[in-house]
């Protein structure tokens, strides 16, 4: 095995040509004046003049700029193994690569510097761009070398690992003007999960209380992005409960039960247009009910656990399953009229458009709708978004047919003849939303197979042994009701 | 020439010159009748007519190729009606028509301040140059009676609400309250005719009517759009109630509300007679039908079509009826919720009771009647007997609804034609008030589907007299309620009279997004 020869390396990679040479010593102090600049110029958190905030906003805009050039650079060295005259061009390329880049760090410095940003993602941020300008410089040096036959794999490797940094920099970048969630937020959960590995759910005390679902999400969605952990302005984070309550370098931000001397409550209130208005930057602002939630929460003792807070109501969580359109049934309207006038039970439109499907309708001949005349339908399953079979003959034996209506969203079978076998069929309607089982044998045994379907939120069971408690409909209030009305006879 | 006495036609040929008219008309018409100037006129009038009949078919219809076939009036317009326009969230409605104007005030406009204003004269700035009813535009005074009534917070929305509503408010943050409906009318006839029909004159089809043609029927056997009258309480001053209110107007009148009755038999005469077995009713049917179809062939009237049609109905219902009034199967949960008054034929409980089963067996829209709410006078001893009658029953019908899942598909409305003025007609004693017809602002409440629940839209100033925030005027509720079922109001129009005739009127209208889900 050939021991590296270092010397000899660096002899033959670094020309001997003077100018050349000048230029690895300007390479050379224009990295270590990228390394130290941190060192030197501390970001200490605190705003500085405005200008430099004026001038450093720019780098968001600027900073497309040397992405675009960068990610030019290896397609014209790829396009230019077949036509010579692109990879002339990926050299000049390369240098309005760097300068733009280490303009656009400037830049970004600037922002950082002038508007006092510190955190984690902002360091992350800063280090990234700094490699990625020290990388880019390398590159530029290197180049002349491979495009002479030397070295064939030192450009290309170094070249790969500057388009890895400019991703991982934009990224980290991007986390903070979009908030870190930005990316993961509406994510399909497999994906998430494999993703992020299950690293996520930061521990939040009692998922049921009001903080948890109410006030957090208003903070996360709203402050987070900047009085966070990776992004932590004024000292302020707004990411847990402890932090809220342990404020900023102002102090705390809310005093239980005195909301109106409450520094969170005062700065996102105060009139449009003031210079301490928040959220900062022109973010939106809070929506009227979502101060009025802090508030009250913050006047009833801002507690971690209380689930409930007096005169605001939690809206109920709901996802919305964004409707799968089915696809054009108008090509089998004779088959559908033909069937609807034998079988009696008739397909009725959604909507004037196909796309929203067809719903069964049985009620006509409810009582001689039995299984055999489900199955006939099942050939226009792919079409039927919701089947009412309340009051029809369907035993137990259908569940089989009902799990291939595969676009199913609702389903009724309030008071047939079901029990609840065979139930579990029902799993595979992955868009059903809505199931009526009310007034059957069903028991909450059967239940349980599709407890875990996703987007199956309304489930009726009223008068079937499923029923969860047995609804007391008494009436206390009538009495006080009779006592409270003065009446004047 | 003497006539002959058995002779009946007119032999006697009498001329403009027998007539008993002035001697200088006669020597006029004797100038210009000529045989040129009746050849003359004679082809104008032939040409005319030809191009009516080549042109006047086809302008009249909206149809410029004249193909429509007239002698066929076609009875299911449906699939070129292209309804609903977008996929619904409510796929049936049910109409709780509280006829007289119940006083916002003392129900759910809460307004704390008056307590302060008793008898105090109004100021003339809040009722502005508004012209009032006969019944108290000589008063003197106009003293503010603050509601008689405490008011409570109630739900987790916190939604103030009536000691006289017990019921209703244990539901509140299920409802939609709207505070800022207004209207036109400041009388009963013409505002609950804009109400139901979008029209102050009457002759329009109402609401139901719109959604009987746009919609059509779910279920065969039922009338798709039935009204449910309760029984009057001799007690309360009833406006009357008259049946141009579920008219169809100018469509087809087999899309007109059915009434069913509210006492004794549903409908009358709907068993067979002793004697009449269903193959005998099915032959004289079919034997009537034949006849209507000749009358139809020589006449074209497609209201000849309708005829046929609820013949037809009628004798589905003959089946269907008896089993949608048969409460015995009803389990004792329906009596705990709804109270013994359901029990009670023709009561707004036991209507309400009606209205759910006709949800269940798909009927389009179901519109309950309860008259009484025009309290001019005597408030504090109407108003608890009112809403003794009408509470437990809006709130058994939409618990009811909710536990049987059916609310997530069916749009609850609850109003009346207007609101009452803050100030008393007639004496304000401590003890006793009355209020007059108010137009400016009311409050409604809607629920189910298609509507945000725990919402309450719409701000009142501190007299309850002009809407300050969100106004709803009766056209954008309309509006509105035919959004949730699909219907896009500016989309759904018939042509008649020259006019794209529409539910919300000419004048323009827009769907409340603020009330939607």
């Amino acid at each position: 095995m050939a021991t590296v020869d270092l010397r000899g390396l660096a002899v033959r990679l670094i020309p001997k040509s003077r100018a050349t040479r000048k230029a690895w010593i300007a390479a050379f102090v224009i990295t270590i004046a990228l390394l130290l600049l941190p060192a030197i110029v501390r970001l200490d958190g605190k705003p500085h003049a405005d200008w430099l905030q004026f001038v450093g906003r720019f780098h968001p805009l600027a900073v497309h700029l040397p992405i675009g050039l960068i990610v030019l650079v290896p397609v014209l060295e790829i396009a230019g193994a077949f036509r010579p005259p692109l990879r002339e061009a990926a050299g000049f390329v390369l240098a309005l690569a760097v300068v733009a880049c280490i303009g656009t760090l400037i830049l970004g410095y600037l922002l950082a510097y002038g508007s006092g940003d510190t955190g984690t993602t902002v360091a992350r941020h800063m280090w990234g761009g700094i490699a990625l300008a020290i990388g880019l410089l390398l590159c530029l040096l290197v180049r002349p070398t491979w495009s002479a036959g030397d070295f064939p794999r030192v450009y290309p490797a170094l070249l790969a690992c500057v388009l890895f940094t400019l991703l991982w920099t934009a990224h980290q970048g991007g986390s903070l003007t979009h908030g870190s969630n930005y990316l993961t937020q509406y994510m399909p959960a497999p994906l998430k999960r494999w993703a992020l590995l299950g690293a996520v759910n930061a521990a939040v005390p009692n998922a049921d209380s009001f903080y948890a679902k109410r006030i957090h999400p208003i903070l996360d969605a709203n402050c987070v992005g900047c009085h966070g952990a990776s992004k932590t302005e004024g000292g302020l984070r707004l990411d847990s409960y402890e932090m809220l309550m342990k404020g900023g370098k102002d102090g705390p931000v809310l005093l239980p039960r005195r909301a109106d001397n409450s520094l969170l409550i005062q700065r996102v209130t105060l009139p449009a247009g003031n210079q301490h208005f928040m959220p900062a930057e022109g973010r939106p602002p809070l929506k009227p009910d979502q101060i009025a939630s802090i508030r009250a929460w913050v006047d009833q003792g801002a507690s971690p656990d209380a689930n409930t807070v007096a005169g605001v109501s939690i809206p109920a969580e709901v996802k919305e399953l964004p409707l799968q359109p089915v696809g054009d049934y108008t090509k089998f309207m004779d088959e559908i009229r033909q069937m609807e006038n034998s079988q009696g039970a008739k397909l009725l439109p959604v909507s004037s458009k196909p796309s929203d499907g067809l719903i069964l309708n049985t009620v006509d001949v409810a009582a001689s709708f039995g299984d055999p005349q489900l199955a006939q339908f099942e050939k226009f399953a792919p079409y039927i978004v919701e089947a009412d079979l309340a009051r029809t003959a369907i035993t137990d034996a259908s569940f089989e047919t009902l799990g291939r209506f595969t676009h199913l969203r609702a389903l009724h079978l309030e008071s047939t003849a079901v029990t609840g076998n065979g139930l579990a069929r029902l799993a595979a309607l992955s868009q059903l939303i809505y199931l009526n089982l009310s007034e059957t044998k069903v028991t909450a045994a059967n239940l349980s197979s599709i407890r875990s379907m996703p987007h199956l939120r309304h489930i009726y069971l009223f008068n079937s042994p499923a029923q969860p408690a047995p609804a007391s409909v008494a009436a206390p209030d009538h009495d006080s009701a009779q006592s409270n009305t003065r009446s004047t006879q | 020439m003497k006539q002959h006495p058995l002779c009946t036609d007119c032999e006697q040929n009498s001329t403009v010159m027998d007539l008993p008219i002035p001697a200088g008309l006669k020597r006029e018409w004797a100038a210009i009748e000529t045989r040129r100037r009746f050849l003359g006129r004679s082809g104008k009038v032939l040409g005319w007519a030809a191009m009516a009949s080549l042109f006047g078919e086809a302008a009249l219809h909206g149809d410029v190729h004249g193909t429509t076939p007239t002698s066929a009036p076609k009875l299911a317009p449906r699939d070129q009606l292209k309804l609903p326009h977008f996929a619904p969230k409510a796929k049936r409605a049910i109409y709780l028509f509280m006829s007289g104007g119940p006083p916002q005030i003392d129900l759910l406009d809460y307004k704390p301040n008056l307590a302060s204003l008793f008898n105090k004269d109004m100021p003339d700035s809040v009722r502005g140059n508004q012209q009032l009813t006969g019944m108290t535009a000589g008063q003197a005074h106009f003293p503010i009676a603050p509601s008689h009534w405490p008011f409570k917070q109630y739900g987790q929305t916190g939604t103030w609400v009536s000691d006289l509503l017990p019921y209703t408010a244990r539901m509140v943050d299920d409802l939609t309250i709207v505070k800022s409906v207004n209207t036109d009318a400041i009388n009963h006839e013409p505002a609950i005719m804009l109400m139901n029909t979008g029209n102050m004159n009457a002759g329009k089809p109402c609401l139901g009517s719109w959604l009987a043609y746009g919609l059509g029927s779910m279920n065969d056997n039922l009338p798709t759009f039935i009204v449910l009258q309760t029984k009057t309480n001799a007690k309360e001053n009833n406006q009357p109630v008259s049946s141009r209110l579920w008219s169809s107007g100018f469509l087809s009148s087999e899309y007109a509300g059915v009434g069913l009755r509210s006492g004794g038999d549903p409908v009358l005469y709907l068993a067979d007679p002793s004697g009449v077995d269903r193959e005998v009713r099915r032959n004289m049917l079919d034997a009537v039908e034949q006849i209507n179809r000749q009358t139809l062939e020589d006449i074209g009237d497609p209201e000849t079509n309708a005829r046929i049609a609820q013949y037809e109905m009628a004798y589905r219902m003959q089946a269907s009826v008896p089993e949608l009034v048969d409460l015995s199967k009803e389990p004792q949960s329906t009596w705990d919720l709804y109270g013994p008054d359901a029990k009670q034929p023709g009561t707004f409980a036991y209507n309400c009771l009606l209205a759910r089963r006709m949800a269940e067996r798909g009927v389009r829209f179901t519109q309950v009647y309860k008259r009484g709410w025009d309290v001019h006078d005597n408030v504090t001893g109407m108003l608890p007997l009112l809403c003794q009658e009408t509470d437990r029953g809006c709130y058994a019908l939409v618990t009811d609804l909710k536990r049987r899942g059916l609310l997530d598909d069916t749009l609850v409305i609850w109003a009346g034609e207007f609101g009452r003025t803050v100030y008393s007609q007639g004496g304000l004693t401590p003890e006793n008030y009355g209020r007059d017809h108010h137009p400016r602002c009311f409050t409604t409440w809607m629920t189910g589907g298609g509507v945000r629940p725990g919402l309450t839209f719409g701000e009142t100033d501190d007299y309850s007299y002009n809407v300050v925030k969100d106004p709803v005027h009766v056209r954008d509720f309309n509006a509105t309620i035919l959004h949730c079922l699909g219907i896009d109001h500016n989309r759904f129009t018939y042509k008649f009279q020259g006019l794209e005739q529409k539910l919300t009127s000419p004048v323009p209208a827009s769907v409340v997004n603020g009330l939607l889900a």
